[in-house]
């Protein structure tokens, strides 16, 4: 029998205000929907930052010879620049989405381990604050985000800059990685009913294969991390060739982490896409098997092509070859998603809202960043493009083309889910046309100047090399890019106050989210839903929709039905859900002091008082980690589900 | 909140409706993160094993390989004796988990403060063994004094670097086993106690594996 | 309908555009890939343009389908009938895994090819040795008979082989008329074999980020045919004569032979890290600046020749090239004008008999 929607009338209690500022409540939440809006948050704020950085390179990039920034401040922002779009904004924002969404996909009430995504948002806060602290303690780091050796051993990179960056990376790190762990036993493991892997939406997929992707790349960015800060601080040579190191090594151990790492940075939003084109399309992704395990090859081939960033050092023919054609390999799966993308809105009911627009545009932007990959796959072109713009170009144009695009895409689609309220449509169609052209104002000329020669990272470039018009160009149209993410921040923050009041399910969509309220209750489900198909809200409100026949098989009905419900429902309060705590973010803030201690532990700023300083601040992060690990134990015994039994 | 799902059944009473592989999740998560160690000590004995590859290479070209080789350190007097505590220890960990689940107190107890004992025996040998290579010339620097002469190379740094960071996750573990010794004391009736056994149990044997890997590579070959 | 013609309009727009800019981006400029002179980076662009039509087929028939699929299907109802509800279709997933990989077979191809080519060392080719500094770029001939920077003199019509070294941090070696990028990095040697096909004065510079200077950090090269390149290492080997002369420089009347023995003064600290040949320098520390008036470029591609930019870079090498180790030494204001033209005159008038080619 179809389910029919109710629409709401007024704001729903969880959206209505309370008053002053519930500081405990997300401070110390283990909420996966109060986590998850912290990530999102805290990673635009870094979206802005690293706008804010990408600004003033282009202010004195827009004309030769430019003087507004000196070489040494135009290199920090350079690195930071990168640093933060990657690490504290693409990353965080995904795994923030990813926390909203994935326990509400799957039919949990939220994700295996709570605690320790605590611990992650906090971690990554942690990572983030010593990383942007290096601004005001004597430079930031000015190496590349990239880092490559010997320039960052420390007879080159003086300043503590790059320890900062090591502590800094090594804290979201570990934060990644937990998160990422989390992640896999929610997925494997707190599925509802009937939901097998072969249901689960494809974003769930995505999450579960990046998850994968991160736990075994990060570690060996790790690895040589830890062997920098010892060649910087504790009289180690790795990366030092004067003294018997080596330079490569960082290149193949950086890169071994650093290829998996764009498919980290992609794949959730490709996740997202496929969930929202068939919505706005209404009908099934097209070849849901292929996108799933196109993404699964990905994960896999992601792992070895890393070589191919490293084209230009003399690896020798063959192993050139064998890089490059893997990485034309992994354009094949790439494309079997884009063409199912398309497939999906074929013969559909295409509703361009703005999510969809985004959706789009993703699609689009992203057809030319793969392209300049695979000009960039081949070991002879690469090497007159490699190191100039063009490979800016083709960066930016899957970063932002694919990931930011697609993560705006994300934002309109879930934003009612999250808030209760609608982002206004127009502003936002206009929002996406001024960020489209601009985008592209911006970065397609990169492919020209590249061609023309411009080598990156520089500073500054002679006239006359016909660099000029272009780089003015580009320029221009990064203001203008600025402006659409403005527009953005108005229709959210607008938005939050006067928003169209959102229902369960404003988009009439497809998976378990959208049954629930808007936002949903603590406890997500009141019934935990069981599953029957791969589309279990849309086959419960349209059993009968023709088609071609490869709905589930239904052995036991599903139990998919709206839920108007909130912590007043009858019911509710029996649901137990674990309690807050500070305990992750003691622990975190232990290995943010401690990690602080580690950068000035061997250097003689200021002589033995510094490493004294240093060494207490480690002492006393470890004494925080104790204590919180201590307060934990308690935390677990008392949310343990053998509460009430004899204990 | 450790989550086990509860499998629903359809109405007819068919097979349950899978939602969740059936593994404890804590369990799930340690066999994750194990994964995900491998890697990072696969990385950390690479490095050591190409840079020691070269050092041999650069000794051979001068002749020196016989009398310079920087595995005359690794003696394996003591740390074979230390690899033999560790693998005991693995061994009273399984029977101290085999009490736990057969809620045999009084055993579990020795049983695991045996492993306590064992590994602590490991960290403080391996402690020992460390100041030993420091006095003997063997230094986390990127040279090495070997019967008065100098030798350029990565060998103590590399060295170090892998069997320290071993060190450091042995003692993790030994701080772990007395924590759940300590809880399984207090509250000897929780069910949960036979879980928290075996997920310490788990990266213990992981930890003895990555010596044993280190052991082979590093002394023995 | 006046919102979609907009629409329908504006990616025609956005196509119009990207193909003008493209075009203007196809003039022969002092630096770009498009015009190659020498035979690596000739077969590159071989390489490149069938690549390059093949990813402007794909670009279209792909953005095509997306449009049309978009515009064809748009909601035209509000209350419009669920569509069928289609899964997939095993068999067009298979052609469209297919054809993609065919076409990635043929740029393999291709690409394997032209790499083999490249990377070929010619045993009879000229030896030159770069060496990377931060920042600038030093060249050997002939076993170290002959050393020189910033400027790489090679013959046309010959193959040279360039051995690529790195004093300090990771380099690369960047000749976009000429030939691909090759990094050089220290504690490896990496060899660059290429031929020059035409004479010239090429722009050149390092690509990979190497520090605070990076974007300083240029060169040149110029190919002389083969008869004036052997007139020009003959040239360079003969020391510079005795230096006399004046100059007009800064307002100035610099004296060649007290540039000279400025020069030479210990204590102006010139010697301890330059080397020029036939006189008491001996610094190895620094550039070679024999026959230093006939190079293109003052610090290494940051200023053009001219004795107003040498007396520029006297007065304040930190400004000029931000924190290059000059700088560190040679303060600002610690040459007076008078030393600086003086200084200049010397420099200037060591000038090698060479006729240079046009910059292409």
């Amino acid at each position: 029998m179809a389910i029919a929607e109710q629409k709401l009338t007024s704001v729903s209690p969880a959206t209505a205000s309370s008053g002053s500022f519930p500081w405990r409540t997300w401070l110390a939440t283990v909420d996966h929907k109060k986590i998850g809006i912290i990530y999102i948050v805290s990673a635009f704020v870094f979206f802005l930052l690293g706008g804010i950085e990408a600004m003033l390179m282009r202010v004195q990039l827009g004309a030769p010879n430019n003087t507004f920034l000196s070489a040494d401040v135009y290199n920090q922002l350079f690195t930071m620049h990168a640093t933060t779009m990657i690490f504290l904004m693409v990353m965080p924002m995904n795994v923030g989405i990813g926390n909203y969404v994935v326990p509400l996909m799957i039919g949990a009430r939220d994700m295996a381990f709570p605690r320790l995504n605590a611990m992650s948002i906090w971690l990554f806060l942690g990572g983030g604050l010593l990383l942007y602290m290096s601004f005001l303690t004597g430079g930031a780091p000015n190496g590349g985000w990239f880092a490559y050796a010997p320039l960052t051993q420390v007879q080159y990179s003086p300043t503590s800059g790059m320890d900062y960056w090591i502590l800094g990376l090594g804290l979201t790190g570990v934060a990644s990685i937990a998160g990422a762990l989390n992640f896999i036993v929610t997925v494997l493991n707190m599925r509802a009913p009937g939901m097998t892997l072969n249901r689960m939406p494809l974003f769930v997929w995505m999450n579960l294969v990046v998850s994968f992707i991160i736990i075994f790349a990060f570690p060996t960015f790790t690895v040589g991390s830890i062997e920098l800060l010892f060649d910087r601080q504790f009289g180690g040579a790795f990366f030092n060739p004067a003294q018997g190191g080596d330079a490569m090594l960082w290149q193949h151990l950086f890169w071994f982490f650093g290829h998996p790492e764009v498919y980290i940075l992609i794949l959730p939003v490709m996740g997202m896409i496929s969930e929202i084109l068939p919505v706005f399309s209404r009908k099934p992704i097209f070849g849901y098997s292929f996108v799933a395990f196109s993404g699964v090859g990905i994960g896999f081939l992601g792992f070895i092509v890393w070589a191919h960033h490293m084209f230009g050092v003399g690896m020798g023919p063959m192993a050139n070859a064998f890089f490059s054609a893997a990485s034309m390999v992994i354009a094949i799966p790439t494309g079997v998603k884009i063409f199912n993308w398309i497939a999906t809105m074929w013969a559909g009911d295409v509703r361009l809202t703005t999510a969809m627009l985004y959706a789009n545009g993703f699609i689009s932007m992203f057809i030319i960043g793969g392209i300049s990959g695979i000009t960039l796959a081949s070991p002879p072109i690469d090497l007159q493009q490699t190191d100039s713009y063009y490979v800016v170009a083709h960066l930016h144009y899957v970063l932002f083309g694919g990931s930011i695009l697609g993560l705006f895409a994300g934002a309109y689609y879930w934003f009612p889910k999250m808030t209760g309220r609608m982002l206004n449509e127009r502003i936002g169609k206009i929002q996406f046309w001024v960020m489209m052209v601009s985008f592209n104002v911006t970065f397609f000329p990169m492919h020209i100047v590249g061609t023309e020669g411009m080598p990156r990272r520089i500073y500054t470039y002679e006239a006359g090399m016909g660099w000029d018009i272009w780089n003015f160009i580009e320029t221009v149209g990064t203001f203008f890019l600025a402006f659409s993410v403005l527009i953005f921040v108005y229709n959210v923050l607008s938005s939050l106050r006067t928003g169209e009041i959102a229902s369960n399910d404003p988009w009439d969509a497809a998976t378990l989210e959208w049954a629930i309220p808007s936002p949903p209750p603590s406890y997500n489900f009141l019934h935990i839903p069981i599953v029957s198909s791969r589309r279990p809200l849309w086959d419960a409100k349209y059993p009968h929709a023709a088609g071609d026949g490869h709905h589930g098989a239904a052995n036991a009905p599903a139990s998919v039905r709206y839920e108007y419900t909130d912590e007043e429902t009858p019911g509710a309060k029996e649901i137990h859900m674990p309690s807050i705590t500070f305990s992750p973010m003691i622990l975190s803030g232990g290995l943010t002091v401690a990690a602080l201690g580690f950068v000035y532990i061997n250097k003689d700023i200021l002589g033995l008082p510094t490493r004294v300083a240093a060494l207490g601040f480690v002492l006393i992060g470890i004494a925080m980690v104790a204590y919180a690990i201590w307060g934990w134990i308690v935390d677990s015994r008392k949310d343990s589900p053998y509460l009430g039994q004899h204990h | 909140m450790s989550a086990t799902s509860h499998a629903h059944h359809d109405e007819a009473g068919q097979a349950p409706l899978v939602g969740s592989l059936g593994v404890d999740s804590r369990k799930l998560g340690l066999w994750a993160f194990i994964g995900s160690e491998t890697l990072f000590f696969t990385a950390l004995i690479t490095t050591h094993l190409i840079f020691y590859a070269r050092t041999k290479a650069q000794l051979m070209a001068d002749g020196m390989l016989a009398h310079m080789d920087p595995k005359h350190f690794l003696g394996i007097n003591l740390t074979s004796v230390l690899a033999a505590i560790l693998l005991a220890s693995s061994l009273t960990m399984v029977l101290a988990l085999a009490a736990s689940k057969s809620k045999e107190w009084a055993k579990f107890r020795f049983w695991l403060l045996a492993t306590i004992i064992l590994g602590s025996s490991f960290v403080l040998g391996q402690a020992y063994e460390f100041t030993h290579l420091y006095a003997e010339g063997l230094k986390l620097a990127p040279q090495y004094v070997f019967e008065g002469e100098t030798v350029k190379s990565l060998f103590g740094v590399t060295f170090f670097t892998m069997t320290g960071f071993h060190g450091l996750h042995v003692t993790i573990g030994v701080i772990w086993l007395l924590a759940v010794y300590f809880k399984v004391q207090r509250f000897a009736a929780s069910p949960e106690n036979p879980m928290d056994v075996e997920l310490v149990g788990l990266y213990w044997h992981f930890v003895d594996l990555v010596w044993v890997a280190i052991f082979t590579l590093i002394y023995l070959i | 309908m006046r919102k979609e013609a907009r629409k329908s309009a504006m990616p025609l727009l956005v196509l119009v555009l990207s193909c003008a800019a493209m075009l203007a981006g196809c003039a022969n400029l002092p630096a770009t890939t498009l015009y190659p002179y020498g035979d690596h980076a000739t077969r590159i662009l071989d390489l490149m343009t069938p690549v390059f039509w093949m990813a402007v087929g794909v670009f279209v028939v792909v953005q095509a389908a997306l449009v049309y699929t978009v515009m064809r299907f748009r909601s035209r109802q509000v209350n419009a009938p669920v569509p069928t509800q289609v899964h997939g279709n095993t068999n067009i997933e298979i052609m469209w895994t297919i054809a993609p990989a065919i076409i990635l077979l043929v740029i393999s191809v291709l690409t394997f090819r032209t790499q083999a080519a490249n990377s070929y060392q010619p045993p009879e080719a000229m030896k030159i040795r770069a060496i990377s500094h931060q920042w600038w770029f030093e060249f050997q001939y002939d076993d170290g008979s002959i050393v020189t920077a910033s400027d790489l003199y090679i013959p046309v019509g010959q193959s040279v082989q360039i051995q690529l070294e790195a004093a300090d941090v990771m380099h690369n070696f960047w000749i976009p008329k000429l030939a691909g990028k090759t990094y050089m990095i220290p504690g490896k040697t990496n060899y660059l074999a290429f031929k020059a096909n035409e004479a010239g004065i090429f722009r050149a510079f390092c690509a990979e980020f190497c520090g605070e200077s990076h974007g300083n950090m240029r060169f040149r090269v110029i190919a002389l045919d083969a008869a004036e390149f052997a007139k020009w290492k003959t040239n360079y080997a003969t020391n510079p004569p005795t230096p006399s002369g004046t100059l007009q420089v800064i307002g100035l009347t610099g004296d060649a032979a007290r540039g000279a023995a400025i020069f030479a003064n210990a204590k102006k600290q010139c010697i301890s890290c330059h080397i020029i040949n036939g006189t008491e320098a001996k610094g190895k520390i620094g550039p070679n600046l024999t026959h230093y008036g006939s190079r293109q470029t003052i610090a290494a591609g940051v200023l053009p020749y001219s004795t107003e930019n040498l007396a520029k870079w006297l007065h304040d090498p930190a400004s000029v090239k931000p924190g290059n180790l000059m700088g560190r030494v040679i303060k600002k204001g610690m040459l007076s004008d008078q030393e600086i033209a003086d200084l200049v005159a010397y420099l200037d008038g060591m000038k090698l008999a060479v006729n240079l080619p046009a910059e292409k």
